[in-house]
This record gives C-alpha cells, sequence and structure tokens, in this order.
C-alpha cells in the first residue's frame, strides 16, 4: 500500500525540527480485532496536527496510547523524548478525551472548583485566570457542573486539559458537541493556544476541521496511516477527481469496475464516479459500451481524497472479483 | 501531598454536599434507629448481660458506618467512572494509587460523623449512659474497624457499572445489616443463618465494639476477620484497578 508521503513540509516559523512525539511499529489490537496495525508517524514540536479517519479507524487508540492510558502490543510510543506515562506524570501533556454520554467531568461541583483541583494537580500550572481566559470560560465559573450543556462541558473540559500549561496538547474529536459558531470560537482558542509554540494533535472525522486548523493532516484508517501532509498537499497529492455524465438508465455495478473508480454516486440519472486515475477511467468508460453524455472532469474535495485514501484498501478483492 | 491532599478536601466537600448522599447516610441509620427503639422494652436484656438500649446503638452505628461507606463508595464512583473523570484525572501526574486511596480515605472520613450522630441518637433518645472515656474509645474503636466496608465501597464502585450500582449497593447494605445481626440480634435467628451471619464483617464490627462496652477483652478473631475482609477486598480493589487500567480506564 502506498502512502502519500510530504515529508518535504516545513515547520512552523520559529520552531525547530525537534520531534514532540514519535510513534513507530505501533500495534495495538483488542482481542482479535487489530487497532493499530503498525502505525508509524512523527510530529515535531510547536505544529498542530490532525488525525483524521473515519470511525473506528483507530485514532483514539492513538491518542491513549499517546497518553499512557494504554500500552502498545508491539512497537514504540515516545512523548517529549520520553515515555507517555512519564509525559504525563511530568504535568507535560493535556487531553480532552471522547466521553461518550458523560461529560468528563466532576459531578456535584462548580466549574471553579474543578478547575481548582486540576491546578493543584500539576507543579506548574497555568494561573487561574489565565487558564479561564483562554478556554472562555469566565461565565461558567459558578455554574454546577451538571447543569452545563454539551457545548458549555467541552470548554470547561478544555480548561482542564490546558490548566496544567502543558507543551503538548490531545484532543479527541473536541468539537463533537458543538454548534457551528461554538466550533469556531473553539478553533480560535485554541489556534491561539497553539501560538505559543504548544504542539496540538487532534483527532476528527470532519474534513474541514483538520484541512482548515491543521497544519499537517495525517489521514488514518484501518489503524494504519494512509496519508500524511499538509490538507492543501494532500489535496493536490491525491490524484482523486470526479467524472459526472449522464445515462439513460444507471448501473451502478459497472461503473465501479472501471479502471481507477474508488466510489460511484448516482441520483436520478446522473453518475458521479471518485476515481484515483481520471485519464484511464475516461479511456475505459469510452472503450466501456455505456453510452453516456455530458461527462465532466472536475477536481475533488479533500473529502473525495479522503474517500479515496481510505477505500483503497478494499480495492484489491473488487478488482479480482 | 498538597496534590492528594486537595483531591481529598475535594472529594469530602462533593459528598458533604450531595443530598442524595446526607439524606441517605443519616436518614437510614437514624430512622433505622427510632423505629427499632419503639419496638421493645430498652431495658431487656440480649445474649445474657447485654442490655438492647446499648446493644441497638451499637448495631445502628455499624449499619451507620456501612451505609456512609457504602455510599460514599459505590454508586457515586461507578458514575463518576462511567461519565470520563476518572480517566480526566489520569492523564494529570497525580499518581494512580492516590484516587484509589483518596477515595477509601474519604469514605472513611464521612463514617465519623455519622457514628457520632448515631451515638448522639443514643445518648438523647437511647438511654445510653457512657463515661466521656468510652463514649471516644467506642467511636475510636467503631471508626477504625470500619475500613473493611469503605474497601468494600470503593471495591464496589470499580466492580459494577453506573446503572446497577444503586441496587448492588443497598442489597449489600441490607444483606449486611440484617444477617450480621443489626437489626435482629443473632442468637434469635436459626441456627442456619447464625454460622452465615458469623462471616460476616458487619456482625464482627458490631460484636468487638459490645465487647469492649461490656469490659470483656476484644476477641482476636473478630479483629483477624475484619482485618482478612479488608486485605481481600483491598486485593481484589487492587487487581480490578489494575484491569481497569489495562483497558485504558474507558
Amino acid at each position: 500500500m502506498s502512502i502519500v508521503q510530504l515529508t518535504d513540509a516545513l515547520p512552523p516559523e520559529g520552531t525547530g525540527w525537534d520531534l514532540a512525539l514519535r510513534f513507530s511499529g505501533v500495534v495495538r489490537r483488542y482481542g482479535r480485532h487489530l487497532a493499530l496495525d503498525h502505525l508509524d508517524f512523527e510530529v515535531r514540536k510547536g505544529e498542530t496536527v490532525a488525525l483524521l479517519g473515519p470511525n473506528g479507524a483507530g485514532k483514539s487508540t492513538t491518542i491513549s496510547l499517546l497518553l499512557g492510558l494504554l500500552r502498545p502490543h508491539e512497537g514504540t510510543v515516545e512523548v517529549l523524548e520520553t515515555t507517555a506515562r512519564n509525559a504525563v506524570a511530568q504535568g507535560r501533556v493535556g487531553a480532552m478525551l471522547q466521553t461518550g454520554t458523560g461529560s468528563g467531568l466532576p459531578p456535584g461541583v462548580k466549574v471553579a472548583e474543578a478547575l481548582t483541583l486540576v491546578r493543584k494537580l500539576y507543579r506548574h500550572p497555568a494561573s487561574f485566570d489565565t487558564t479561564v481566559e483562554r478556554a472562555g470560560i469566565g461565565s461558567l465559573l459558578g455554574c454546577r457542573t451538571n447543569g452545563l450543556s454539551g457545548g458549555e462541558a467541552q470548554r470547561v473540559r478544555f480548561a482542564l486539559a490546558i490548566a496544567g500549561d502543558p507543551e503538548l496538547v490531545f484532543l479527541d474529536e473536541p468539537t463533537v458537541a458543538m454548534d457551528v459558531d461554538g466550533r469556531r470560537t473553539f478553533w480560535r482558542m485554541m489556534r491561539q493556544f497553539g501560538q505559543e509554540g504548544r504542539t496540538i494533535v487532534f483527532a476528527t472525522h470532519h474534513l474541514e476541521e483538520a484541512d482548515q486548523i491543521a497544519d499537517r493532516v495525517i489521514v488514518v484508517n484501518h489503524g494504519r496511516v494512509v496519508a500524511d501532509g499538509p490538507g492543501a498537499t494532500l489535496k493536490a497529492a491525491v490524484s482523486a477527481r470526479r467524472l459526472r455524465f449522464v445515462v439513460t438508465e444507471p448501473d451502478p455495478e459497472r461503473y465501479d469496475r472501471l479502471e481507477g473508480v474508488t466510489d460511484v454516486e448516482i441520483s436520478g440519472s446522473g453518475v458521479t464516479l471518485i476515481s484515483l486515475d481520471a485519464d484511464a477511467t475516461a479511456r475505459d468508460l469510452v472503450r466501456s459500451d455505456v453510452a453516456f453524455r455530458d461527462l465532466e472532469v472536475t477536481g475533488a474535495c479533500l473529502e473525495d481524497a479522503f474517500v479515496a485514501l481510505t477505500q483503497r484498501n478494499r480495492r484489491p478483492q473488487s478488482d479480482i472479483a | 501531598m498538597s496534590a492528594l491532599l486537595a483531591f481529598l478536601r475535594f472529594e469530602l466537600f462533593r459528598l458533604l454536599r450531595s443530598w442524595k448522599f446526607l439524606a441517605i447516610t443519616v436518614g437510614f441509620p437514624v430512622v433505622f434507629y427510632m423505629l427499632f427503639l419503639g419496638e421493645r422494652n430498652s431495658s431487656q436484656i440480649v445474649d445474657g448481660t447485654m442490655p438492647w438500649r446499648v446493644y441497638l446503638m451499637v448495631s445502628m452505628c455499624t449499619f451507620g458506618a456501612l451505609v456512609a461507606a457504602l455510599n460514599a463508595g459505590g454508586s457515586r464512583l461507578a458514575t463518576e467512572r462511567s461519565t470520563g473523570w476518572a480517566r480526566q484525572l489520569r492523564i494529570t501526574p497525580m499518581p494512580a494509587w492516590s484516587y484509589v486511596v483518596t477515595k477509601v480515605a474519604a469514605s472513611m472520613l464521612v463514617v465519623l460523623p455519622v457514628l457520632a450522630l448515631v451515638e448522639l441518637v443514643g445518648l438523647t433518645f437511647g438511654g445510653v449512659r457512657l463515661g466521656v472515656g468510652q463514649w471516644f474509645a467506642l467511636t475510636a474503636l467503631l471508626w477504625v474497624t470500619a475500613l473493611p466496608f469503605a474497601v468494600l465501597g470503593v471495591f464496589v464502585g470499580f466492580l459494577v457499572h453506573a446503572e446497577t450500582a444503586y441496587p448492588v449497593v443497598t442489597a449489600l447494605m441490607f444483606v449486611l445489616g440484617y444477617f450480621g445481626g443489626l437489626f435482629n440480634p443473632v442468637s434469635q435467628m436459626p441456627q442456619a443463618l447464625q454460622s452465615a451471619a458469623k462471616a460476616l464483617p458487619s456482625f464482627h464490627h458490631a460484636l468487638l465494639a459490645l465487647e469492649f462496652l461490656s469490659g470483656q477483652t476484644l476477641g482476636a478473631s473478630n479483629w483477624l476477620i475484619l482485618i482478612g475482609y479488608t486485605v481481600v477486598l483491598g486485593l481484589g480493589l487492587v487487581w480490578k484497578y489494575r484491569v481497569e487500567e489495562a483497558r485504558g480506564l474507558a
């Protein structure tokens, strides 16, 4: 399997090449299920990196390993030049984890009390006021944690994640309970926080988020890295194109067999093919006896690139069939 | 150390501010005490020499300790594990053992005021008269020997899910209370139940205090059984915590 590798990307201005974390050959299983299949990647200090992938791709597992909550079955995880556990014990790492249905906050206390406690667990925390301002929770300090909306709880959890003034922050689907406005505000705060030389790694399945926020996007699927590079370069690097045409009676099975096609969408008589090799697909289409008209080829968006990349693993099987 | 104390303080505040917790831990022992008080002639003698009023107060102290310790851990702990708060704490620099140790310590600390409250009922309504030194020594004894209950409460909080924790805790409260002879003297139970009662920590917890009040030497076997429960439940707790941790506390 090929990986779209764009290692010549430069780190952001003013930061070095020091590594914030390194994943090498990491394997993690849940029973028989292989969650991470020899995962390799590195993140430099000061970078903001998105881990992009569908549900079940291994993003949350990756973050759990980076925090030392889980141990790898094979391979090594290095965080800030030490083990994940040490980095956490030294108070250099903060994280916002996925909490399922729960709020991730202690029940029955006020927001200010939770923040006060978490600050005391670190040796060199950021000041109370700084954290409140960074996370924009000034108006929530007197509220009970049980009474917060989803978006408010996320902001409080962000405050708890950065209360220790960490060098490295992991965010697992941080905007999941937020509306559009909440998302925008959240990422503005996040970006500001990252500008102070901190390293940020976030998991998402929102393509625009990854593209807009991250310096670099690492696409993960089936526990492997399938693409790694800046969002824009990633889009250009992937040769995915959309081929649109019109037929009288669409027959999806036939288009799926055309060379290079990774995805077929049909709406009415209109057919859209996502292809990793538009030229080959077009040639194949002409050779076939498909009576198409109005053929149109356009560049794909990151979403298409993403679908193309993550679907590629399945291609060999359908090719044989 | 200051981190640990901050966490302990936080836990205590959280407990003492929870209406549900207070209602259960104050309500159960006091209401049961009042109900049982009216049931018999308070000067009746139990087990040869012990006046019923003293027997009852000690039993209700044990019941109070049990209720407080089980509810401080139990469903509250199971709930906060399910919300992800336990995992959030795990990714702070606070070591893993302090989480468990603080939970047990907080449970122990809330047992103390419950004991004092039940004793106050004993003094005011229960007709129990003891010397000042005896009151203090009795309280200290009842408190120290409540450790297996505190460990049990935290263990249950790790063992069961948030939805099932509450019924499990309630069942434990009444099984240990009833079969431990706290609602009815063990000597008045059928023979089969008597041997079952003598295997329970609640029975030995109350018995030690009764031995103390009747001026007997405290039975070594009672101590051993309570220590045994503490050790076994403690090992279970450590084992369960390790298992949860290997799964990422998810």
